[in-house]
């Protein structure tokens, strides 16, 4: 290989986005802005002192400190929720190459949900290390049947029919939910409240159920993203690339699976997240998944408990569940961006 | 200079579905020069390209690189020696020209080893060699049709490989801007020996670009050497269906078709053959 030098001496950077480092420190200061908002705020107002008592001093045991304890593990699983939504919807947009992939549009979650209800009402399930399972795998079936569906005709699966077939998909199998429901009144209860979506049931051992599936799909969205930005470029460059392009899909919709169907099953189906993560950091850095997939965790996380803020705050004395919240802001949204996939699509 | 490599089709069937498109070819590519495969619509020139290219598998038939069929090589190692530029590759919104040069490099990456210095120096070449280097932190959309395709190439072109194969390269581009890019492929060939197999539309470039041509006809190889060899008006009649007189282009000397119409023929100015 000869020598050729650089003419102008600039040496060009594809490995850090331009204000890659400015996004990453404004993400990470929202982020323990949200933290400390997330403990300090909600239905029931908490002097400061307190949430010094609450944090720091375990022998103080008021009522108001054991609020803010119990806001601590509410507010780290709302961050983990929030990061492994948000990666789940980087990874199913990287792997359908279309811009408005996100569980709850694709119709997975509520394919989770079905499953869940049936392991509620058949098996008398009760607790979501149980129905963990059953939720990805009803995540994983509707992600194959609603991407099968939106493939069929002319042109494959573009965003307009991914959004049809995942709308058709959730009404027909929000119905045969509400169809095992209705007769069943105990059930009802149990899921009324898991249905709406919401962090606020987050406890510890919700948090510890949840960490190694947050971990594993973690782990796989950071590890394919080198290869998940070569099928960006089509799946024949890919290919020339050296992607076995089935075989990253594969893996990589499964992490997504992973990622979503446990959030669902622990904390009901949120919509939106990944959908609004993932676009918020495309638009700040890029293209280059390397950065987008890391990125999309910290604003998935800050999304999803400012928004459980917001629901405390708007819904005081009681609460609005974290998924009213974000699918008021998600709805417009994807509005938008299925308006200009129309004209453009990935 | 790159190393010279064996690269064969013998007795490629290929096709889609139920089609078959390529029926029987054999050929060998001429390492470390240009090569052009012709034919007209439908002939499956795209097919075979593909096929060589390891995009569609074969039905039967072998394709080897150096007595190995391309099939048995781990997938990265072979794109560290056969790359490939499709007709109309994705362009991801809001990716910068450096990034898409950039994803040239994943064959040479491991799963964590990350960016090394000889990634960077890969991409830096390709870009001043397409001389595309200004435009590095520009986003693609603001580029010329001429300057994108450039990208595309210098893309190719970091994957380093001795090898390339381009699917229609000058498709959608102004004359102008055609002429850029195969001059920009020879030079590729001239100064690293990059083997190039293209399809290309145009008989005319082809002749003039090509050390050697393939001509294909319904899937078939009918004829292959150099310009000279492969365009006379006759093949011309056969592959494409055209009468044309045939002569030196001015420019390079090379076989020029000048085609017969039923209008404007001049029988005093049209003696040549």
């Amino acid at each position: 290989m000869s020598n050729v030098t650089v003419s102008n001496g600039r040496r060009p950077s594809p490995h850090i986005p331009k204000h890659f480092y400015t996004v990453l420190i404004v993400s990470l200061i929202l982020l323990g802005a949200s933290i400390l908002a997330s403990l300090a705020f909600g239905s029931r107002s908490v002097p400061f002192h307190d949430l010094i008592d609450g944090l720091f001093r375990p022998e103080v045991d008021t009522y108001e400190a054991n609020i803010i304890r119990k806001r601590i593990s509410r507010t780290v699983f709302s961050l983990f929720c929030g990061a492994a939504l948000g990666v789940s919807g980087s990874l199913m947009q990287a792997v359908t190459r279309n811009p408005i992939a996100d569980p709850s549009i694709l119709g997975v979650n509520t394919g989770a949900s079905l499953f869940v209800v049936c392991g509620m009402a058949f098996f008398g399930m009760t607790t979501a290390s149980q129905y963990i399972w059953l939720a990805m795998l009803g995540a994983g079936l509707t992600a194959v049947f609603v991407f099968g569906i939106g493939s069929l005709g002319r042109g494959g699966a573009t965003p307009i029919k991914l959004v049809l077939a995942g709308a058709a998909t959730s009404a027909a199998l929000s119905s045969l939910v509400t169809a095992i429901l209705i007769p069943r009144s105990h059930v009802m209860d149990q899921f009324r409240f898991w249905q709406v979506g919401s962090v606020g049931a987050g406890t510890w051992n919700s948090v510890t159920t949840f960490v190694p599936f947050l971990l594993v799909g973690l782990l796989i969205g950071f590890l394919t993203s080198p290869a998940l930005n070569a099928l960006a470029l089509g799946d024949e460059a890919a290919k020339g690339l050296g992607v076995k392009t089935g075989t990253l899909r594969l893996i990589a919709a499964l992490a997504g699976v992973i990622l979503c169907g446990a959030a669902t099953a622990l904390a009901g189906p949120i919509g939106f997240i990944g959908l609004l993560a993932t676009h918020l950091v495309r638009l700040l850095v890029g293209a280059d998944l390397r950065f987008v997939i890391p990125l999309s965790a910290v604003a998935g996380a800050v999304i999803l408990t400012v928004s459980d803020i917001a629901g405390r705050l708007i819904g005081s004395p009681g609460e609005l569940e974290v998924g009213v919240v974000t699918a008021f802001v998600g709805a417009p949204i994807l509005i938008i961006l299925a308006m200009r996939a129309k004209v453009r699509s990935l | 200079m790159k190393p010279t490599h064996t690269f064969k089709a013998e007795q490629v069937v290929a096709g889609y579905e139920n089609k078959t498109v390529i029926n029987g070819v054999d050929l060998t590519i001429p390492s470390n020069q240009i090569s052009v495969i012709i034919g007209s619509n439908g002939c499956g020139k795209s097919t075979l390209l593909k096929a060589l290219a390891r995009l569609i598998k074969p039905t039967s038939g072998s394709i080897t690189l150096d007595g190995k069929p391309i099939a048995r090589y781990p997938s990265k190692q072979l794109a560290r020696i056969v790359g490939l530029l499709p007709q109309s590759p994705i362009v991801p919104e809001g990716i910068s020209v450096a990034d898409l040069v950039g994803r040239g490099r994943f064959p040479h990456q491991s799963l964590l080893g990350g960016w090394s210095k000889k990634d960077y120096q890969a991409v830096a070449e390709a870009m001043d060699m397409m001389d595309i280097t200004e435009f590095a932190n520009h986003n693609i959309d603001e580029l010329s049709g001429g300057q994108r395709q450039r990208v595309w190439i210098a893309m190719a072109m970091a994957q380093q490989t001795d090898i390339l194969f381009l699917d229609e390269p000058t498709t959608f581009l102004d004359i102008t801007y055609q002429i850029e890019i195969l001059d920009l492929l020879t030079d590729l060939n001239r100064k690293h020996g990059t083997t190039i197999v293209m399809v290309l539309h145009d008989i005319n470039l082809s002749a003039r670009y090509a050390d050697h041509i393939f001509a294909l006809q319904e899937g078939r190889l009918i004829a292959e050497g150099t310009p000279t060899k492969v365009i006379t008006s006759e093949r011309v009649k056969d592959v494409f269906g055209l009468d044309c007189a045939v002569i030196p282009d001015p420019v390079s000397g090379s076989p020029m078709i000048v085609p017969k119409g039923r209008y404007h023929a001049s029988e005093d100015l049209v003696s040549v053959t």
